[in-house]
């Protein structure tokens, strides 16, 4: 018995995705904010930059710490906790910029080893290396 | 001709959907919040599946979402032990309600004055949201982490759903009214306000109650083990998705299954009919969500409907998108400013 032929539906596009850098919300959309962004109240201008520089000094000083240690694990063998308890061991090689993918290569998986791979940040819970 | 269901498939979420839902009609149309594994919950045009925005600040993965009813607010409920509530149209976080344990379901009422929250510390949390900093309301009762819980009977009852167990409490007095015993763990649950119909699944049965008396209306079984359901406004419909990652299409009043679609990679998580009825979505472990025609061929939102005389012509034109394309195929077909997608004779299967 010959099934019906059948044609799918036709489609004008596919649903716009994430932009990729932004959260979106754009303010010329559908759905302008209904009022102007009330300007913040300046407190004292003095206190304030000292906090804020304090801040960013120790930021930067943890951001620089950071970027060392991604230097220093370079060609080191690096073991990553991914979800749902899983374990990989790999040669750590770079990062993009974003720091949302890690390349790496001599990937062991539980379904062998991979020469070359990219781990996305988003699934790596948290990883470990001796320098 | 035939016409064969084409799903919009959203990606931009990197790990599974466990939680959709949509906002009532607005005059801006109406709107899908979709929550994550990945902590990311994501605000989509509902009739389009469009990217909106995504709310950012939850620490961990967001369990359940929810929208208002003009889509002016949003609620997320997270395993960061919190619950936000957002503005809708900005984006920006409005409040942090810190609760004791993973937060796992959020409800407004109809004025979103308040919103209900439930999760693995067992109790029902009530927020008056025009008093952020005051102490919620609590009820105690749930033996297990609560699954959902929902507002009904125009908000003056409360219906939650733990592991085994289906409860209703009166608002007012914050005590059990009824409740319903289960040998088998609910996976989901749905009101529906007209006709105060409860639809609850459990094992491989979507069950429809009154959530009134939770008296059972009636119920079917599905093929494999369903994770949601969703019953269509006009209630001639059902849908319902789980474990064998396909879309199970019944008539309400014969039970009788209507159709089936294939087309997640991964176990079906939810499952939710558009406030108009005219679509709904699914989102799965596979980390997308799929929009899906109620009544397939129809014009609405994406899908252009093509009338049989123009068949024979049409096939050879453009303007047509096929779903054996991948999708990246299809990705590097568009392109930000055209409309259509174009191909070249379509390769019909006999």
């Amino acid at each position: 018995m010959q099934t019906p032929v059948t044609i799918p539906v036709p489609v004008l596009r596919l649903p716009r995705g994430p932009d990729g850098f932004s959260r979106g919300f754009a303010p010329d959309g559908r759905r302008a904010p209904l009022k102007p962004e009330v300007p913040q109240i300046q407190e004292c201008p003095i206190a304030q930059e000292s906090l804020e520089s304090q801040e960013q000094r120790a930021r930067a000083a943890l951001r620089e710490r950071y970027l060392r240690s991604l230097l220093a694990m370079v060609g080191h063998q690096v073991s990553f906790t991914l979800h749902e308890g899983v374990r990989v061991a790999a040669h750590f090689g770079a990062t993009d910029l974003d720091v949302a993918n890690f390349y790496v290569s001599q990937l062991q998986t539980p379904i062998g080893v991979q020469a070359e791979a990219l781990l996305r940040c988003s699934d790596i819970i948290s990883y470990t290396f001796k320098p | 001709m035939a016409m064969r269901q084409t799903p919009l498939t959203c990606s931009g979420h990197t790990r599974p959907v466990v939680d959709l839902a949509f906002s009532g009609i607005t005059p801006y149309g109406y709107f899908l919040i979709s929550a994550c594994k990945d902590g990311k919950p994501m605000l989509r045009q509902g009739d389009t599946g469009d990217w909106i925005g995504t709310f950012l600040g939850h620490k961990g993965a967001v369990w359940g979402a929810t929208l208002n009813k003009d889509a002016s607010k949003a609620a997320t409920a997270a395993a960061d032990f919190t619950a936000k509530v957002w503005d809708a149209v900005s984006g920006d976080e409005l409040m942090t309600l810190a609760h004791k344990h993973i937060v796992k379901t959020v409800d407004f009422t109809q004025d979103s004055n308040y919103l209900l929250t439930g999760g693995q510390d067992k109790l029902l949390r009530i927020y008056d949201l025009n008093k952020p900093e005051a102490e919620p309301k609590e009820i105690s009762g749930h033996t297990s982490g609560i699954k959902k819980a929902l507002w009904c009977s125009e908000d003056k009852q409360i219906l939650s759903a733990d592991d085994k167990t289906v409860r209703l409490w009166d608002h007012a007095t914050m005590t059990e009214v009824k409740s319903l015993n289960f040998n088998m763990s609910v996976s989901s649950m749905e009101y529906i306000p007209e006709g105060e119909i409860l639809v609850i699944t459990y094992g491989r049965s979507i069950a429809f109650h009154s959530a009134v008396s939770l008296d059972p209306i009636k119920s079917f079984e599905a093929p494999a083990t369903i994770n949601s359901a969703s019953l269509h406004p006009e209630k001639e419909f059902l849908v319902a998705g789980g474990e064998d990652f396909k879309l199970y299409k019944y008539d309400y009043n014969s039970g009788e299954e209507l159709e089936s679609y294939k087309g997640h990679f991964g176990p079906i998580h939810c499952v939710r009919f558009s406030p108009d009825g005219e679509l709904y979505a699914s989102g799965s472990e596979d980390g997308t969500l799929r929009l899906w025609q109620t009544v397939v061929g129809k014009t609405y939102g994406l899908w252009k409907c093509v009338l049989p005389e123009e068949d024979s012509a049409e096939l050879a034109k453009p303007k047509l998108g096929f779903p054996e394309t991948t999708e990246e195929e299809l990705e590097e077909m568009t392109s930000e400013n055209s409309d259509c997608i174009y191909s070249s004779t379509p390769d019909v299967k006999a």
